[in-house]
């Protein structure tokens, strides 16, 4: 019954929400808003870098990757700072948050569950587990975590192949719960992620009790840091996430039929079986990815789609590129919080940063809707 | 008569029982010993809920501490008074403080010593970077080696960005390698760490973690080795360095 109230004020949000502002320009604001913010993050941080030195060393850096000498080179130690730890990071951070909102949005929308995301369908229980593998297994030492020295990256690597098999497991649950692939039924895939993330929750305590001094890097890594990441990190993640975003793109429209209800969307002539298995494919290339090189982080999946929707409406060609867009804002500002708020240089891990910001915000939003829909 | 998982020095002790890990000792195995006196490291909490059960059952537990040379020296003492083995503890406490006393006179007759005593980083850890701070045995092995802890934080281990290792331009590198850190990478193949002045000029060296990070005798050593890498010009006992750029202090 409450599904069907909410979907049913959905309309009404994209109605009350164009009456405002055009939802291009909200897309714009955002990207306007990264932009502006990626070029002030790389000048924040323990290491000193007046304004004007750290916009030569972009420029600079910039010219080198466009193959133009542009602006004069800086003190190296700087340069290093400034283009390969921060504006890495703040690449990745953007990447990540983006990659993570917009598969919160898909979940959501393909589950028709508000509280659907990466955790809720296994996919980051999967990429831990992964993790702890590699971890335990003595796969993950400097080179593996950090993917440095020409290293394939070993444990990005099982963290993406947790993250697929976990999401095949729960649509094979699904299935033998429904029937067949095509009636899956969305109480029974979210039923099955839960007990998939259960189980492997147990295997990675199982994992840290066999070996306690693995403990340190397992909990680190599951409470998600983009420290000592650098571009390799992007490049690694890039094409998952860039597969996954254009799968989702593509199919917004498909989304929006299946929010409406799966009879209603079968109705209008949608094969809702195989939209929903590409939707979701797309959408754990896109957390697979993001966990795989950043860790869990939570909270950006829940709180960035239902936070647009009461902004810019719930019609998914709009929402998900806003929600990449505010995603990838959110978690570089978050990441910048976490480097930065610590004295002496130490750094928060960046799970922790957005589970303070995004739970009682979360909590307001929750508080917000339910007035709304009184 | 019987260790912890993680105690593996000297060679001779891993033949005896294994009673459980250092964080997480089985209560059960060490009664089942029967030992007449239990030694505890001090440093983690959940470490002092199985004394607590030990004691309660009866047994005598001494719980140690030692975070400076002199502590350490102390702690020897006073488990050779427990054992009965008071004037072996002495004489291998003398040979100890002799050694470093000679190390300290060797150092300050040093020309180069007295005109530098080079930045040293000690990665306790990485990725997830963890440096040895001010306090703790790492810290004393340091200064005691000519060097300075460029890490200023007061505790025993620092959590540090890669931006503030950079920040703190150490001269000199030091990796140890153990069960902490268990296959870190060599600083050349760290190309964010290119700039700092120990990448640069190649002072940088894997350690042994059982060695530098584990309080025991074996401190000593360390600080020897230490001494001889950061002022070669002491020709202080230190290994076989090999050639390559990142040499390998085991």
């Amino acid at each position: 019954m409450t599904g069907k109230a909410r979907d049913s004020r959905a309309p009404g949000r994209i109605l009350r929400a164009n009456t405002l502002w055009p939802q291009s320009l909200w897309i714009g604001i955002i990207c306007a808003a990264s932009l502006a913010s990626a070029v002030i993050a790389c000048g924040l941080g323990s290491f000193p870098s007046p304004p004007a030195e750290t916009l030569r060393a972009l420029v600079h850096a910039l010219g080198q990757a466009i193959g133009l000498h542009m602006g004069q080179p800086v003190d190296p130690a700087l340069s290093v700072v400034v283009v390969d730890i921060r504006l890495a990071r703040v690449a990745l951070a953007w990447l990540t948050g983006a990659s993570l909102a917009t598969a919160g949005c898909v979940f959501q929308g393909v589950l028709r569950n508000p509280l659907a995301d990466a955790f809720t369908l296994g996919v980051s229980g999967g990429a831990a587990f992964g993790a702890s593998v590699a971890i335990i297994f003595g796969l993950a030492g400097g080179a593996a975590i950090s993917g440095l020295g020409g290293s394939t990256g070993i444990l990005p690597l099982f963290a993406l192949a947790g993250a697929l098999l976990a999401l095949a497991a729960v649509l094979a649950l699904g299935r033998a719960g429904s029937g067949s692939m095509g009636n899956m039924r969305r109480e029974t895939l979210v039923l099955a992620g839960i007990v998939v993330s259960t189980f492997l929750s147990a295997l990675i305590s199982l994992l840290k009790s066999l070996d306690e001094e693995s403990v340190a890097s397992i909990v680190f890594w599951i409470m998600g840091s983009f420290q000592g990441r650098g571009f390799e990190h992007v490049r690694l993640a890039l094409p998952y996430m860039a597969v996954g975003l254009g799968l989702v793109l593509w199919r917004a429209r498909e989304l929006d039929l299946l929010a409406l209800g799966e009879g209603q969307a079968r109705l209008l002539g949608l094969d809702a079986g195989r939209s929903r298995l590409w939707l979701l494919i797309g959408a754990s290339l896109l957390s697979g990815a993001a966990v795989a090189v950043s860790g869990v982080i939570g909270f950006v999946g829940l709180v960035v789609p239902h936070l647009l929707r009461m902004v810019i409406g719930a019609g998914h060609r709009t929402l998900l590129p806003a929600s990449a867009g505010l995603g990838g804002l959110l978690l570089l500002w978050s990441d910048v919080l976490a480097r930065s708020i610590l004295p002496g240089g130490a750094e928060l891990p960046v799970g922790v940063v957005t589970a303070l910001i995004g739970g009682p915000f979360f909590c307001l939003l929750l508080g917000r809707n339910s007035q709304g829909g009184a | 008569m019987a260790r912890t998982n993680a105690d593996r020095l000297p060679a001779s002790i891993m033949r005896l029982p294994v009673i459980g890990t250092h964080m997480r000792p089985n209560i059960e195995a060490v009664l089942a010993q029967r030992p007449d006196l239990v030694l505890q490291l001090a440093g983690r909490k959940e470490a002092s809920l199985p004394v607590e059960a030990l004691r309660k059952h009866g047994l005598k537990v001494a719980v140690f501490h030692a975070s400076t040379f002199a502590e350490l020296f102390s702690v020897i003492r006073r488990v050779g008074l427990l054992t009965g083995s008071e004037e072996q503890a002495e004489v291998m406490v003398r040979g100890l403080e002799m050694r470093l006393t000679a190390l300290d006179n060797k150092l300050s007759a040093s020309a180069d010593n007295r005109t530098s005593r080079p930045r040293v980083f000690f990665e306790v850890r990485s990725p997830n970077m963890l440096a040895a701070g001010q306090a703790g045995l790492v810290g004393e092995i340091i200064r005691h080696a000519g060097g300075v802890n460029c890490v200023a934080d007061k505790a025993k281990f620092a959590r540090l960005s890669e931006e503030e290792v950079i920040r703190l331009m150490p001269e000199a590198y030091l990796i140890q390698r153990g069960p902490m850190n268990p296959a870190p990478l060599p600083l050349d193949k760290r190309p964010r760490l290119r700039a700092i002045p120990a990448a640069l000029s190649g002072k940088a060296w894997f350690v042994d973690e059982q060695k530098y990070s584990r309080p025991g005798p074996r401190n000593v050593d360390a600080a020897e080795e230490l001494a001889g890498l950061l002022h070669p010009e002491i020709k202080s006992p230190a290994p076989k360095v090999p050639t390559s750029k990142h040499k390998d202090t085991k």
